[in-house]
């Protein structure tokens, strides 16, 4: 019997005190597309950047082709026939595809690059594979599908044997995703071996011949998908999940009042100018939760940065308790009584270097103030009963945002929205990257304020959070709503909505 | 949206450096400084003269010895004292100009031409207006002066604001390009040419009651103008303004993250403009100081040597962006280029040619290892981070994010 | 949508108005030079303002290259157009010798081609050089002082380039090595050569100056006077102009057509995917800085022992930012930047020429020393379409633990 292509044991890596890996074991045979399976956060990149000499472990022993090997920078990686292909794209934008693929390895003739070798080198390992893609191309002028391909074909260029792809669907539109797959299929029957990460389960149950499901860090089992008896989706997502981190949230009986947060046609393009948010309306009432679920990158963050008009929007209207707030600047929606909590606290919701009493001051600077200036004993006073009330730990108010753990963080984040007495708070992704105890921690408050009478519009990844939390339930798929479902929904029915399937699709594809 | 740009990745650049900057209190500087004047030291006992006897009469000729009562010559060092902080008044400023930048992430290498413009201004409306009250007059030249510089600056801004246009590239442009505007108004036949010297490329004089008033020392042999305190005034301004005013914090906050500010409601391409007319503000004001202080007209001779723009880098630099610092830093330079000018050292103990390059190498210096102490601080930082345990750590640098080297 | 169809409809007429402008940008300057030497104002200027509306119209219209490029006639046309209306006809003439513009032209641009040809080296490779001032300083007096020392020239420019090479390593250890912020390390080299230069300069030579018979490059005699304006302009030239036109085409050759070229453009563009395929960034980046020195130096060493066959003090007098100039208006090309550089070489030749032939209007021809900087400020600001930078210039490296 050969020995696996790739085979993993107790591979452990540490972040600080965060166990990304904590003894993951993994094998790859040969010939086999693998699919690696997790949430967001549950360490299927680490092990991969592990594999690609990028990250190196703590512990653990890695084997190539039943040989024990270190693999210390992606270059020992590439001589190992381990090619790589990253989500974001290790690309130069501004030269072509075939400069793109030869890199490292150009072909030359006396002194000078043999440019129309590499053409000629590209072409044919292109078409030997089925990737077509044009080598005199500038990479930033192809589709991000195509760009996909240009890494493929370099890691093919290298003589890669084993394949890793991480998240290679995530920036793919559905058409370029089928195409992907076929290229991936036609690698495995010439014998490559395929890591192919993802969090989709139904991409997963299409592509790979064995499924390994990490949870936090964990193996927690390697399934069969191609064989005789394949697990259905609910299965895979019982494994993915865990019955363990079910929460459930106690909160009364909706009682929903007028509506305060109202959206009508809107439109918004993604930063490379394609229509991200495709016509949404609809409106969120006090006293209710208005959880927005879907597959990420289905237009979520636009959607968000348009309603609190952090991002123009090219058609439609945003009225926050009657006011229209369309296009005016974020500080005009706040003013408005729109709160935000930004989905990446680090970058949008904090300035990590001022101090916690500055932060919580950012959204009502205007009226902390005392003869026109600033006045720090009063900014103290108030964080310091906003830290006590949200329960803030790690630091004072004089302590830096940035030395605060990501849970506290988002605690300070929640307090400055909260306490500046919105009518509408959009919270997006609230308890991502969390522990169990802030998730808890930021799941009560939410249900508190829309007890307090506030809409809240949340956007959530994870469903048991959307069904646990929202009064109503609505899904998003390319840049549309496509259903509304009551929090009692199954995840079947929510899954298939949010994939595009059932009745939204259909009604989609009649009116396209 | 103007926001996202692709120069944009040097602002970055600006906040890492900012970041680092406001570590490490008075003892980096202070270490900095002594290294710089030690490598100057090297240099000097290469060409064969003694460092020790060259730095003491180098320091005899600032005037600071002034403040050791024991010291000889009591009326020497007190007019070389007056000649040193007439130096540091516009230095403060420019350092000012510079350090305000940073602090909202901006790098503002352009303080040399807003100094320009508002030099050419203080000349323009010194010369004018003769009738004016003295004191309004003074007000008046100061206002205008600033104005001009904040305007010049403001171009600056506002290209980054609208376009993205890296503020590094355009303030070095708008240097140079107020420098031949000075030199076509005052060189022979320009059209702010003095009226009655038509073969000499300079400005009229300023008129009697525009100049500042002179506090100590002689009014006649250049002494000590009151430009020193509006100096120190701009600092304390500068630092009210920066700590405890919005149009300061939003500065601070666009300086540190400028998705967070936009994010918090703050215009972010607004602050850039504002941020950069202060800055110009505070060197076109500089450029007044030196007019109405002791100049009293613009030669282009004067436009073209002066260095008093590119010295507030290395003053704010070394003064670490802060009121304070920048103050005892343009303090320092100031008395350096006093110490070793021409009619102060004695060329016996160290030809004073030689000793203003010395200077000028020092200066360097002084800015080449501040930019290293950014790294030692950033390793202090570290191991202050790591030794404070685990929770503390921001979030795991996750792979992926690795990917993207321009943020 | 709509406003797509719009200005798909009117970019015919965009377009018109684009060539218009430039038609009349070109007219501003032709009027007022031989043979018509028209002498008004009026007309300059209303000539130099049609090309600016009509440039500015076909910017609306979505006609962008050709709208710049009209604004840019317009205001090249008006700003040469005044200075010539403004000079006295006789000395007009006289001034507008082409040959002998077009020599001077060359030599103004040669220590720029040379120092802009560093920049290019530098940046590509991802490392900002704004010390490119103070390296053609240090290559300027080290040239002379070789020269002087070794009795030969060659030996000099040798000197010279390693003096530049050795600033341009200080440079690269703090900014690669370091990471310091690489504005702040090429502002303190610029002070560093300064000082260091003139320290020497003053030192060795003191008041007497450079000694008169300090070795120089040779000129290069081609018999082609009778060639007209082309042959007048580079029948006379120093041997380093030719050189620096050389170079143009071999850094050309090498940015673009060699692997370490390749290479040395991905580690500029996206280090880490340079990293990920193998190729060193650290050492990419030294050699790239340590070579980008040793060029500017060699644009030093021409002003020194090629043109004024003497140094003094801060003899370089902001050439290196007219270089930083030229390279950002050429877009960080080669051929860019030296059509940058023959533009600011020509509008310095004329600034020049124009006022030694002009008793009374002297000064109008100074504003033209502006040109470079003034044309540079449009062009980051994306007026002519945008001057953007190699992706990762001027951000520091870091591998991963």
């Amino acid at each position: 019997m050969t020995p696996p292509a790739l085979q993993l044991s107790a591979i452990t890596k540490r972040f600080g005190a965060v166990a990304a890996n904590d003894g993951v074991d993994f094998e790859l045979r040969r010939g086999e597309i693998h699919a690696l399976l997790g949430e967001n956060g549950a360490g299927k990149s680490t092990l991969m950047n592990i594999v690609y000499g990028m990250l190196t472990p703590d512990a653990g022993e890695i084997r190539v082709g039943g040989e024990p090997v270190t693999i210390g920078s992606p270059r020992q990686a590439m001589k190992l026939g381990i090619g790589m292909v990253f989500q974001h794209f290790m690309l130069v934008d501004v030269m072509t595809v075939a400069e793109n693929v030869v890199l490292g390895a150009e072909p030359t003739k006396g002194a000078l690059l043999d440019s129309r070798a590499a053409v000629a080198r590209v072409r044919e390992l292109a078409g030997r594979h089925g990737l077509s893609v044009d080598p005199d191309a500038v990479v930033e002028d192809i589709t991000v599908g195509q760009q996909q391909r240009v890494e493929i074909l370099r890691a093919l260029d290298r003589g890669a044997d084993i394949l890793v792809l991480d998240e290679p669907t995530a920036v793919l539109t559905a058409q370029e995703t089928a195409e992907l797959m076929t290229v991936l299929r036609g690698l495995r029957d010439k014998g490559t071996s395929i890591v192919f990460i993802s969090h989709k389960l139904s991409e997963v149950r299409a592509i790979a011949d064995r499924v390994t499901v990490l949870r936090r860090g964990r193996t927690v089992g390697t399934v069969e998908v191609a064989g005789p008896n394949p697990p259905d989706e609910a299965e895979l997502a019982r494994l993915m999940v865990g019955r363990d981190v079910l929460l459930r949230v106690e909160k009364a009986a909706c009682r929903p009042a007028a509506p305060l947060l109202d959206v009508r046609d809107l439109e918004a393009d993604d930063d490379r100018g394609l229509r991200a948010v495709d016509g949404v309306s609809f409106d969120v009432r006090g006293g209710e939760i208005v959880a927005i679920a879907g597959v990420d990158g289905n237009g979520q963050r636009e959607l968000v940065e348009a309603v609190c008009d952090l991002r123009a929007p090219v058609a439609g209207k945003v009225t926050v308790g009657g006011k229209d707030v369309t296009g005016r600047g974020a500080r005009h929606a706040r003013d408005c009584g729109l709160g935000h909590i930004a989905e990446d606290r680090q970058r949008s919701g904090l300035v990590l270097d001022f101090t916690l009493s500055e932060n919580l001051a950012l959204r009502d600077v205007d009226r902390r103030t005392r003869f026109g200036l600033l006045s720090p004993r009063r900014m103290l006073a108030r964080a310091t009963d906003l830290l006590a009330e949200f329960d803030v730990r790690g630091g004072g108010p004089q302590a830096a945002a940035r030395s605060l753990s990501g849970g506290n963080q988002q605690k300070v984040v929640i307090a400055r929205e909260i306490a500046a007495g919105p009518r509408v708070l959009v919270a997006a992704q609230p308890t991502r990257g969390l522990d169990v105890g802030a998730i808890e921690f930021v799941h009560r408050r939410l249900v508190a304020e829309r007890d307090a009478g506030r809409a809240i519009l949340l956007l959530s990844l994870e469903l048991d959070e959307v069904r646990n939390l929202a009064d109503r339930i609505l899904v998003i798929f390319e840049g549309r709503i496509v259903g509304e479902l009551p929090p009692t929904a199954t995840e079947e029915q929510l899954g298939l909505l949010m994939l595009g399937g059932g009745g939204a699709t259909s009604a989609r594809a009649s009116a396209a | 949206m103007t926001a996202p740009t692709p120069s944009d990745h040097r602002g970055p650049a600006a906040t890492r450096l900012l970041r680092h900057l406001s570590v490490g209190g008075a003892v980096a500087p202070l270490i900095t400084t002594i290294v710089a004047f030690f490598v100057g030291g090297l240099v000097v006992l290469a060409t064969g003269k003694d460092p020790l006897t060259t730095y003491k009469a180098i320091f005899d000729g600032t005037g600071l010895n002034w403040l050791l009562p024991w010291s000889g010559d009591r009326a020497l060092a007190a007019t070389n004292l007056q000649q040193t902080l007439i130096n540091t008044g516009p230095l403060i400023l420019c350092g000012l100009a510079v350090a305000y930048a940073f602090r909202a992430g901006l790098f503002n290498i352009g303080a040399q031409g807003q100094y320009t413009m508002g030099t050419i201004a203080a000349v323009y409306a010194g010369s004018s207006w003769a009738g004016l009250p003295g004191w309004l007059h003074v007000v008046l030249a100061m206002a205008v002066a600033a104005l001009a510089g904040a305007a010049w600056a403001g171009i600056a801004g506002a290209l980054r604001a609208s376009t993205g246009a890296n503020e590094v590239i355009t303030t070095i442009m708008l240097n140079y390009t107020a420098l031949w505007i000075g030199v076509y108004l005052f060189g022979l036949g320009g059209p702010l040419q003095a009226n009655d010297q038509p073969d000499v490329p300079v400005s009229n004089d300023i008129v009697g009651g525009a100049k500042l008033p002179v506090f100590w020392g002689d009014k006649d042999l250049q002494g000590l103008h009151v430009g020193i305190f509006v100096a120190v005034l701009a600092a304390g301004i500068f630092w009210v303004v920066l700590n405890r005013s919005r149009l300061g914090y939003e500065a601070r906050a666009v300086g540190f993250s400028p998705p967070a500010a936009r994010s918090a409601g703050i215009g972010v391409g607004r602050t850039y403009v504002v941020t950069m007319a202060i800055c110009g503000l505070f060197a076109g004001l500089a450029g007044s100081l030196d007019i109405l202080g002791w100049q009293f007209h613009l030669a282009t001779n004067d436009i073209s040597a002066s260095q008093v723009g590119f010295l507030g880098i290395a003053v704010a630099l070394l003064g670490r962006n802060t009121a304070i610092g920048t103050c005892f830093a343009a303090l320092l330079f100031g008395a350096l280029s006093q110490g070793t000018s021409v009619r102060n050292l004695d060329p016996a103990v160290f030809q004073p040619e030689l000793a203003q390059n010395l200077t000028t190498v020092i200066q360097g210096l002084v800015v080449l290892l501040v930019s290293a102490d950014v790294l030692l601080a950033s390793v202090w930082r570290r191991r202050r981070a790591r030794a404070g345990g685990g929770g503390a750590a921001a979030a795991p640098p996750t792979p992926t994010t690795l990917g993207s080297v321009s943020p | 949508m709509s406003a797509r169809a719009a200005s798909a409809a009117c970019a015919a007429p965009a377009a018109t108005a684009g060539w218009a402008g430039i038609l009349a940008g070109v007219l501003a300057l032709f009027v007022a030079l031989p043979p018509l030497t028209v002498r008004s104002d009026a007309l300059v200027v209303v000539l130099g303002a049609l090309a600016l509306a009509a440039g500015a119209a076909a910017l609306r219209g979505g006609e962008r290259k050709l709208g710049g490029a009209a604004i840019l006639a317009g205001l090249l046309g008006a700003g040469l157009g005044y200075g010539a209306a403004h000079t006295a006809t006789g000395g007009l003439e006289a001034a507008v010798s082409w040959g002998a513009l077009g020599g001077a032209t060359l030599r103004f641009a040669c220590p720029l081609i040379f120092a802009a040809l560093g920049g290019l080296v530098s940046e590509r490779s991802g490392v900002v050089n704004i010390a490119l001032e103070g390296m053609m300083l240090m290559g300027a007096f080290f040239a002379a002082y070789g020269a002087d020392k070794t009795g030969s020239w060659v030996l000099g420019i040798l000197i010279g380039m390693l003096a530049g090479a050795a600033l341009a390593a200080v440079h690269a250890v703090f900014a690669i090595s370091v990471r310091s912020d690489q504005i702040v390390s090429g502002t303190a080299l610029n002070f560093v050569a300064l000082g260091l230069t003139g320290y020497m300069y003053v030192d060795v030579y003191g008041a007497d100056g450079t000694p008169n018979d300090l070795p120089q490059v040779p000129e290069v005699h081609l018999p082609t006077s009778s060639l007209g304006f082309a042959g007048n302009s580079i029948d006379d030239q120093n041997l380093l102009v030719w050189v620096s036109l050389v170079m143009v085409v071999a850094v050309w050759v090498f940015v673009f057509r060699t692997r370490a070229g390749l290479r040395m453009r991905s580690v500029g563009e996206n280090p880490r995917a340079a990293e990920t395929v193998g190729i060193s960034v650290q050492r990419t980046r030294y050699l790239a800085v340590i070579a980008s020195g040793a060029l500017a130096a060699l644009g030093g060493a021409f002003l020194s022992i090629g043109s004024v066959h003497s140094f003094t003090q801060n003899m370089t007098a902001g050439k290196g930012f007219i270089a930083l100039a030229a390279l950002i208006f050429g877009r960080w090309r080669p051929f860019g930047l030296l059509a940058a550089t023959l533009l600011f070489g020509f509008s310095s030749a004329l600034a020049q020429r124009l006022p030694q032939l002009t008793p009374g209007a002297e000064n109008v021809a100074t504003l033209l020393q502006a040109l470079p900087y003034v044309l540079t400020l449009v062009a980051v600001a994306g007026v002519i379409g945008r001057s953007i930078p190699p992706k990762a210039d001027g951000v520091p490296y870091k591998r991963e633990g």
